[in-house]
């Protein structure tokens, strides 16, 4: 492609400005509400038709193999595998086991019932790489205790909407895998590097819980302790999950098999567990390969849309040249890397995670890759990585559009969103300490990593 | 009419999910053989069992050999597939934010205006994969391990994209009919991605 490409009588500057006037126009069809996947695909024929001079032969001949390619890879295989894992998982009955023990543990305490369902929901996004799933299928078990013992509705909704986004923090994490396609990072490096961030966003949401019961005591009721023993068989019953997700995160990085293996292992390992609990009948089965059919389109439009997109920015130069803007400014790298987190915050409160990532991540990613933070670039492409993972996942709990929130609230018809919209604040803070945490201690994300 | 275009695209993705899901069983199955076979490769296994490990290797226990061709050619049948079903609930990801605000009869123009725009787009894929497949029938290229031919992966994915292509026809029509009459005719179901 690039001999033919350098046989064109064009400038580089007319690309690039097609390439930031293309980026314009997508902005404008997606606000008007286009499907982001339709926007990009015909932002990036529009840029290859006018990159190559108005001819359209080879846009044409580029369409001939490169769907086909997109929905064939072996990377991306991983996606639907994962996402029938988490259809799998929901019919497990390991949401509930895992409620039963957290619970056991914790409820007694102030707050605990809050406090469990966060742990419910940590150990559930071990063996499920999405959040509205995890939020939806952890509020389905909990949300009804959480009623019982006393706890008002905006906190409970709130609580449930936040513990759902572990899904995605705590590996296996769709999310992530698109990270490091996109990025070409190895993913096994980058399961590994979300797990303490993962478990430090389940530690700060119980700290957040403490807090918010000791300033809101009538927000919160008391149940009494469970003995020693029951704990210790309510934990027992959680093996299947420790199980499932030991053997897909520990194989994947122990080298025994790759990824995309390693998806179908725990696609299987949850279909079994799922099968011998006797969850899985042939109409929950058939209602399980439709969910996982309608994400699977959703996510491959999008990210089709974006393979022909950044196709046509990575010609047009505009990644290369915002790089260099950025390093020409001389602004301290720290700086530049916390305006880029701000504005996914902001970003992520209208637009969801995966298209955020897909649409930014190939611009924001040469822009960090060329600046110098002390680390080497493998480190610092799976730190950014990391970073990026939790601030979008912030946008699923923050109003108007935060996906979360809606789920949850939707299960309690008697709570007002506005409730749940105060009460999530609370959750959001934690986000950001834990960002800025991160941010501050790059050791914490890769201590578990390799030197 | 509507009824059975329905039915027509959960069957679509039933059967891709059918797919996928033999798909999992063969790589699981793949990747049992293989750990098996080190195993019995293994000096251990090989002093205590001897022949019966030599016996064992002979009946073929190690890697289902093709399966990474078979997960290329079935994952994108499977994703193909699992389209009709999300053009019929428009399940497609977008940003509704800034349409709040627009009265409930433009906001129906609005997603018919994106609808046809969609089918469209689909409908013109689907031509040039039908391109891209006259490509490998002609030049009759074949897989490296199971030696069948490319095209077939191609007309896998052909067949359930021009489902694809009829089920976003059809919901286009049904759309700009909801926009005239402004009734609601088909699910209506918005969710973010891979979230």
């Amino acid at each position: 492609m690039s001999t033919l490409l350098d046989m064109l009588p064009f400038a580089d500057m007319s690309r690039l400005t097609l390439g930031f006037w293309s980026f314009a126009v997508l902005l404008g069809l997606i606000f008007a509400r286009a499907p982001i996947g339709l926007a990009m695909l015909l932002c990036g024929f529009g840029g290859w038709y006018f990159a190559m001079n108005g001819n359209a032969t080879p846009l044409l001949a580029k369409l001939k193999s490169e769907t086909y390619t997109t929905f064939s890879s072996y990377s991306l295989s991983i996606i639907p595998m994962f996402l029938l894992m988490g259809q799998f998982a929901t019919l497990s009955g390991m949401s509930s086991a895992l409620f039963r023990a957290a619970e056991s543990f914790l409820g007694h305490r102030r707050g605990g019932v809050a406090m469990a369902s966060v742990g419910a929901c940590a150990g559930f996004g071990a063996i499920c790489g999405s959040s509205l799933a995890t939020a939806a299928t952890m509020g389905r078990v909990a949300l009804p205790e959480l009623k019982r013992y006393g706890y008002s509705g905006g906190f409970s909704t709130a609580t449930l909407a936040a513990g759902g986004t572990l899904g995605i923090l705590i590996p296996p994490s769709v999310i992530l895998v698109i990270y490091a396609i996109i990025t070409e990072q190895n993913i096994a490096k980058l399961f590994l590097a979300a797990f303490i961030p993962g478990l430090l966003a389940a530690a700060g949401y119980m700290l957040t819980i403490s807090l918010y019961v000791r300033l809101y005591p009538d927000a919160a009721g008391t149940r009494p302790a469970v003995p020693m023993a029951e704990r210790w068989r309510a934990l027992g019953e959680t093996w299947p999950v420790l199980g499932i997700f030991g053997l897909v995160v520990g194989g994947i990085y122990a080298g025994w098999f790759t990824p995309t293996e390693g998806s179908a292992i725990g696609a299987a390992g949850t279909g079994l567990v799922a099968l011998f609990t006797g969850n899985l009948g042939w109409a929950r089965f058939r209602a399980a390969l439709l969910g996982t059919a309608k994400t699977t389109a959703m996510i491959f439009f999008i990210v089709l849309g974006a393979s022909f997109y950044n196709g046509f920015l990575a010609l047009s130069g505009v990644p290369q040249f915002l790089a260099d803007f950025v390093l020409s400014q001389g602004l301290s790298p720290w700086t530049v890397l916390i305006l880029i987190l701000c504005f996914y915050l902001i970003f992520g409160c209208v637009m969801d995670s995966l298209s955020m990532i897909l649409l930014t991540v190939p611009i924001f990613f040469p822009v960090i890759s060329a600046m110098d933070f002390g680390m080497s670039a493998e480190h610092v492409a799976i730190w950014f990585g990391i970073l990026v993972l939790i601030v979008v996942e912030v946008g699923l709990i923050t109003p108007p559009v935060g996906l979360n929130l809606f789920i949850i609230n939707a299960m309690d018809p008697k709570t007002p969103i506005s409730e749940t919209y105060k009460a999530v604040l609370f959750f959001v803070g934690s986000d950001i300490a834990r960002v800025a945490l991160l941010v501050a201690f790059p050791a914490i994300t890769l201590f578990l990593l390799p030197t | 009419m509507t009824r059975i275009v329905i039915l027509i695209a959960q069957g679509a993705a039933v059967l891709g999910g059918l797919v996928l899901t033999l798909l999992i069983a063969l790589t699981t199955l793949s990747i049992i053989g293989r750990s098996l076979n080190d195993l019995l490769h293994g000096d251990l296994v090989q002093s205590m069992l001897g022949a019966g490990a030599a016996w064992l290797l002979a009946l073929g226990i190690g890697e289902i050999n093709g399966t990474y061709e078979l997960l290329e050619a079935g994952v994108a049948f499977a994703i193909f597939a699992a389209f009709p079903i999300c053009q019929i609930y428009g399940a497609h990801a977008t940003v509704d934010v800034f349409t709040t605000g627009l009265s409930p009869r433009t906001l129906r123009g609005l997603r018919a205006f994106w609808e046809v725009i969609l089918s469209v787009t689909i409908i013109f894929i689907t031509w040039r994969l039908f391109e891209g497949m006259q490509r490998f029938i002609g030049n009759g290229q074949t897989t490296l391990f199971l030696q069948f031919p490319v095209w077939w992966s191609y007309a896998a994915s052909f067949a359930a994209a021009t489902v694809a292509s009829f089920t976003a026809a059809y919901c286009a029509a049904l759309r700009v009919a909801e926009a005239l009459t402004g009734r609601d005719l088909l699910p209506v179901e918005n969710s973010g991605a891979g979230s």
